[in-house]
């Protein structure tokens, strides 16, 4: 299974062109520029500096989680746990907080608390997967039931609300016009983006999941290089977490849930193989940035929510046959 | 330790019934031992501390509450084994049970409202199994895209609309055994569905184990190549996996949506995940290649159990998910460790 | 010998995109033969011998059993007509029994289509005891089996299908000495039964011991068939790559300067116990045994992939501690690992990628890989090496196995090592790199570099080391010096103890 998965990018006798415009990305961009042609046409709101900034905040938190998704996956990885961690660091925010509650700390205290907890809870699944070697998906299915069961159990499903003004600058504001959370966003993409492209750490996970054992004997210090991508998942997911309590003004034990497949689904759009080894941050951006924009467009053209997880899913689902079925006629040729 | 843990290093024996012995204990393999223990010692630790746990009416619910999961984690363990994954089967219980109420509603035969879901659970697996077999696309992805796709659609139909007022014999999960008494035993009216629970589980464990396609899944599962050099069609063992996985989620879906008297048409939050627990939990390999659904039979009762007992020592119930995860984070330590005793004790 | 052959092929063409795997090749099997199949890797054997077992369809050409024309479509209408293979990686499930294993896709069933495990059971005993094998449970996982265990069982399988046609692709590859000769005899076996046998060695000296024929492939072409009395093995090797080679072990005169590694009773259960060795500089130690004596374990434990757990370690007269390959590395110390494809190279990166990956920490720039540098690294490797690939952006999967040998060797020598172990260094390379190999091993002895070289094949060992290490079961048991090394008194080192019944040292259970 695993041997079809790998887009070989090296093709004896097809013109550099050819290989440029069969990538993954190129294939995705386009059939962005198709959706938003598209989606223009039908509805006039939805081409508007206003409403692309305001899908902009809506994406970010996906967008943080799905960053050091594409890390993982690229080393053969999964994390499923990513949206019970933004829960759990949502909640803690809350109850470290609250002016009722037992700890009632400064809110920057139990900002930084729940970012300590994130990463932690990623910590956890990283030692669980290098020391124990218990498989990423099952690992991280395992403290998905966990961390969610944290949030439940600590939150007793009360919220927390009435946070100060300035808390809210984060996720409702705008900085020179354009959202704040887009400016967090943006800088991440830029650092993971050269992280992976140009650093020794990300060549390294690219060896990693191509062939682990290789890289190990290649000097790669493999498995603190797992822990590392698993707790930077946590530590992003607590970002989210952040950012979704300032955007929504209140905590609850349920948020974020499903974000785990919103991420992959994000991270497998943009030309990831599941099975690791290959995959661009580029990608994983129009990955989420596509999904939005058709979330967005679709409910603007009247479809309710819940139609538009259906294109989501059916795209998914093209987009990765369409991509199977060139590879196979490219490696035919 | 049974007979798994340390094979008969020994050529000397080599009578039949022995052998017969040994492959009854394997059957029932060490895994399935260990949480039948588990069971045993929640059962009987709670039910001390308060006798009302174990009483009749609760210990019939107990095993009553998950069967439906049960079922499904039946198909999910030989998608497991196969080396596959599906998280789209929450949502399509959800689907399945909104399609048999609606027919229910509608004035069909009560017996057409419950095949039906069956056999658009076998033609969805079909479908996943075409995909991951014939196109190769990872279960993974396909099964994630379908999950939004029932999901979405099943509430885009229905509006969440409630389903009410469903005939008199559609609750299948509502009918018993007479109780009755044998022998100065009184034998309690026993739910269907914790009898269709058992009988599915003896049938797949049974064929798994003495079929030649049953065996054949974990020849794809253990080692892909070998089974297509060797003739096995991997293609044909993948969609059978998969058209079996969507019966056994289509007769879950009957029994989730029999139990109540009004049918909620959304999605079950986190269901899939609790038929994946059940089936890892009860002993699917990790690594691929082990299991049995009896297993996975024992680990939804326990999950049940453990719900059930939250509340009968007065913990909140809230805290039921943080427990699931590390049950399932304590097996499969156990299951590690086990395994690296076992390679070590083999020499390899 | 039988005139009827079973098997006939005639003008067989395959053509892959960007290759011709073979034109016209032709080749019979008689019943009753071992007909040993020959050729440098990339010849076209692999291509044949799937061709044969129904795994690909030719292009061309006719397939004939007992003179009727046949076309496969998949290798279960091969194995219909008696064609079974058993390739290099085994093809068994660890989590089923011996049993299960033999009979897999064709159990026998009892009434009801459930399938007969006691009759299963019967049959597959009957069949190993017709290969005189009796020590091998067949309720057992495969799992816990070795390497020759496992063949055995494939035999058994192949046997159960009544094969007539029995391919086996490299079979002695992993095989220790005592499972090597129970082959040979099982071979013969099927030999008297009348079975024909491809045999596929790299190994001359087995097509001496083992086959009646043999035939000779080259670049996709035919090149001979030969019957095993009538030639030799020079004229093999030619046949083989189309030339003499005139030095086969090139070993140049090199300075011996002082010791630059020096273990000192290193241990590292199991399989290392309590090991004292010494390399010099500019000096090829060449390190023989069995496989399974601790080898590789002793290599592996040296560069801190398997960290040791008593004993010390010397560089240059310094006591170090090693506890991962990266540690060893900045030691100076390099491992050039047996298998190439899992663990020396990462085969679905470029060239350039795989050069560089074991120096990439010192090739940065402000964090940033310097991608020049990497470049003009990749550039002199294919140019000191002499790698055939058409461009360092080559993923080194597309290259042969001996340019992605020197491609783990440069990715090695780009680390600027002063100790440089090599494992295999030439297993599974054609015979005109295998020279280049060596003759490149020698020149980096020359250039000071301590060597330390594991091997199987015995003239490797012979002909390049200065001095010759045996291990057997985990220790150092004897050393020679180049001169008085020879073949008789190297293997009886490696094989003296092993000969005996009780081997307790090691635990019950443990199967070499």
């Amino acid at each position: 299974m695993a041997a079809s998965s790998h887009p070989i990018e090296e093709r004896q006798g097809s013109s550099p062109l050819t290989n440029i415009l069969l990538r993954q990305e190129v294939i995705l961009f386009l059939i962005l520029i198709l959706a938003v042609t598209l989606l223009a046409l039908s509805s006039d709101k939805f081409l508007t500096v206003s409403n692309i900034l305001n899908q902009g905040r809506l994406l970010t938190e996906i967008g943080l989680v799905a960053l050091p998704m594409t890390f993982i996956i690229i080393t053969g990885g999964i994390d499923l746990s990513v949206g019970s961690i933004l829960g759990v660091c949502a909640i803690v925010l809350g109850y470290m907080w609250n002016p009722s509650g037992p700890f009632q700390l400064p809110l920057e205290a139990a900002i930084i608390v729940s970012l300590a907890l994130g990463t932690l809870c990623g910590l956890v699944n990283g030692l669980i997967i290098v020391y124990i070697g218990v498989p990423p998906l099952i690992t991280t299915l395992a403290t998905l039931a966990l961390y969610r069961g944290l949030a439940e159990g600590i939150s007793q499903a009360r919220s927390v609300r009435g946070y100060p003004e300035w808390f809210f600058q984060l996720g409702q504001g705008e900085v020179l016009g354009v959202p704040t959370q887009l400016w967090v966003l943006v800088f991440f993409v830029i650092v993971t983006a050269i992280i992976l492209s140009r650093t020794v750490f990300g060549r390294s996970l690219y060896a990693i999941g191509n062939n682990e054992l290789g890289a190990r004997f290649s000097g790669i210090p493999t498995g603190l290089y797992k822990i590392i991508i698993y707790a930077f998942s946590g530590f992003m997911s607590g970002m989210a977490a952040w950012i979704f309590v300032s955007r929504v003004t209140t905590t609850r034990s349920d948020m974020g849930s499903g974000l785990e497949l919103d991420a992959i689904a994000a991270v497998v759009l943009g030309g990831t193989s599941i099975f690791g080894g290959t995959g661009s941050i580029v990608g994983t951006v129009i990955g989420f940035v596509l999904i939005q924009l058709l979330k967005n467009g679709l409910s603007l053209a009247g479809v309710t929510t819940d139609g538009t997880i259906v294109v989501i899913g059916t795209v998914l689902i093209l987009a990765i046959l369409i991509n199977n079925f060139i590879q196979r006629r490219t490696n035919a040729a | 330790m049974t007979a798994t843990a340390k094979p008969v290093p020994t050529p000397a024996r080599r009578d039949d019934t022995g052998n017969f012995v040994s492959r009854l204990i394997s059957i029932v393999s060490s895994q399935e031992i260990i949480l039948l223990f588990v069971l045993i010692a929640l059962l009987a630790s709670v039910g001390s501390a308060n006798p009302r746990y174990v009483a009749e009416r609760n210990f019939i619910n107990i095993f009553n509450g998950n069967a439906y999961i049960a079922v499904a984690a039946i198909g999910m363990t030989m998608v497991i084994i196969s080396r596959n994954i599906d998280i789209s089967v929450g949502s399509l219980i959800g689907v399945l049970g909104t399609i048999s109420g609606t027919l229910a509603i509608n004035g069909s035969p009560i017996w057409v409202s419950w095949l039906v879901p069956i056999l658009v659970g076998a033609l969805v697996g079909a479908a996943i199994g075409f995909m991951v077999a014939y196109l190769r696309i990872p279960s993974i992805v396909v099964t994630l895209g379908l999950l939004s796709i029932l999901k979405g659609g099943l509430i885009t139909v229905t509006s969440g609309e409630w389903i009410t007022d469903l005939p008199e014999g559609f609750f299948l999960a509502q009918m018993k055994t007479p109780a009755f008494s044998i022998l100065g035993l009184s034998i309690p009216a026993i739910p269907s569905p914790i009898i269709i629970m058992f009988v599915l589980t003896l049938i797949a464990v049974l064929w798994m184990r003495y079929s030649q396609t049953g065996r054949a899944i974990y020849a794809v599962g253990g080692n892909a190549e070998a089974a297509r050099l060797s003739g096995i069609s991997e293609k044909r063992i993948l969609m059978t996996v998969f058209i079996l996985n969507g019966v056994f989620v289509g007769i879950a879906a009957v029994l989730w949506a029999t139990q109540l008297s009004i049918i909620q048409s959304t999605v079950p939050p986190g269901l899939e995940l609790q038929i994946i627990t059940a089936a890892v939990v009860g002993g699917v390999s990790i690594l691929g290649g082990v299991g049995t659904a009896f297993g996975a039979m024992i680990a939804a009762i326990l999950l049940s159990a453990i719900n059930s007992a939250l509340v009968f020592i007065d913990i909140s119930p809230y805290w039921f998910r943080a427990v699931v995860g590390i049950l399932i984070l304590v097996t499969v330590l156990a299951d590690m460790l086990r395994r690296r005793r076992t390679a070590a004790a083999s020499g390899d | 010998m039988n005139s009827i052959p079973i098997l006939e092929i005639e003008h067989i063409s395959k053509r892959f995109p960007g290759v011709q795997a073979l034109s016209d090749v032709q080749f019979q099997v008689h019943a009753g033969e071992v007909h040993a199949l020959l050729g440098e890797n990339g010849a076209g054997k692999s291509t044949l011998i799937k061709i044969i077992s129904g795994v690909h369809r030719p292009d061309e050409g006719t397939i004939r059993i007992d003179n009727r024309p046949v076309s496969f479509n998949n290798p279960r209408e091969a194995q219909a007509l008696g064609v079974a293979t058993i390739y290099q990686e085994l093809s068994l499930y660890p989590e089923l029994t011996v049993a299960e294993n033999i009979f897999m896709g064709h159990a026998p069933r009892g009434p009801l289509g459930i399938v007969d495990w006691r009759e299963m059971g019967r049959r597959s005993r009957e069949i190993l005891e017709s290969l005189e094998i009796t020590d091998l449970d067949v309720n057992r996982k495969v799992g816990g089996l070795s390497v020759g265990q496992r063949q055995r069982v494939e035999i058994a399988k192949a046997l159960s299908l009544n094969a007539r046609i029995l391919i086996m692709d490299e079979p002695t590859a992993a095989l220790t000495e005592a499972d090597v000769q129970r082959l040979f005899s099982i071979v013969r076996l099927l030999r008297e039964r009348g079975v024909g046998v491809i045999y596929i060695s790299h190994r001359l000296e087995e097509v001496f011991l083992l086959a009646d024929r043999v035939t000779v492939l080259r670049d996709g072409q035919y090149v001979g068939t030969a019957d095993v009395k009538d030639v030799t093995s020079d004229q093999l090797v030619s046949m083989m790559v189309g030339r003499t080679i005139e030095n086969m072990f090139p070993k140049l005169p090199a300075v011996i300067g002082d010791p630059v590694l020096e273990v000192r009773n290193l241990s590292r259960r199991p399989l290392c116990k309590s090991v004292n060795l010494t390399v010099r500089s500019g000096e090829i130690v060449g390190l023989a045994g069995l496989v399974g004596s601790g080898r590789s374990e002793l290599a592996q434990t040296i560069f801190g992939f398997t960290p040791a757990q008593e004993g010390e370690i010397l560089l240059n007269g310094q006591a170090v501690r090693i506890r991962n390959p990266g540690q060893a590395m900045r030691y100076g110390i390099a491992y050039v690992p047996e298998d190439r494809g899992t663990q020396g190279l990462i085969r679905e990166m470029r060239l350039r990628e795989n050069v560089s990956l074991a120096v990439l920490r010192t090739m940065t720039r402000s964090g940033f890989i310097d991608t020049a540098q990497e470049r003009r690294l990749a550039a002199e490797a294919i140019e000191q090496l002499g790698i055939r690939a058409y461009s360092i952006d080559q993923v080194v999967n597309k290259l042969s196995g001996g340019n992605q040998q020197k491609v783990v060797v440069s990715k090695w020598l780009a680390s600027k090592p002063k100790v440089l172990i090599m494992d295999e260094p030439t297993r599974g390379v054609d015979v005109g790199a295998k020279a280049e190999i060596h003759h490149l091993i020698s020149e980096l002895a020359q250039q000071g570099l301590a060597i330390l070289m594991i091997s199987s094949e015995l003239p490797e060992v012979l002909g390049m080391s200065d001095r010759i290490i045996v291990m057997r079961e985990g220790r150092v048991v004897a050393e020679f010096d180049r001169e008085e090394a020879n073949q008789k008194n190297v293997v009886t080192a490696m094989m003296r103890e092993t000969a005996e019944p009780a081997t307790a040292s090691t635990g019950q259970g443990v199967s070499v």
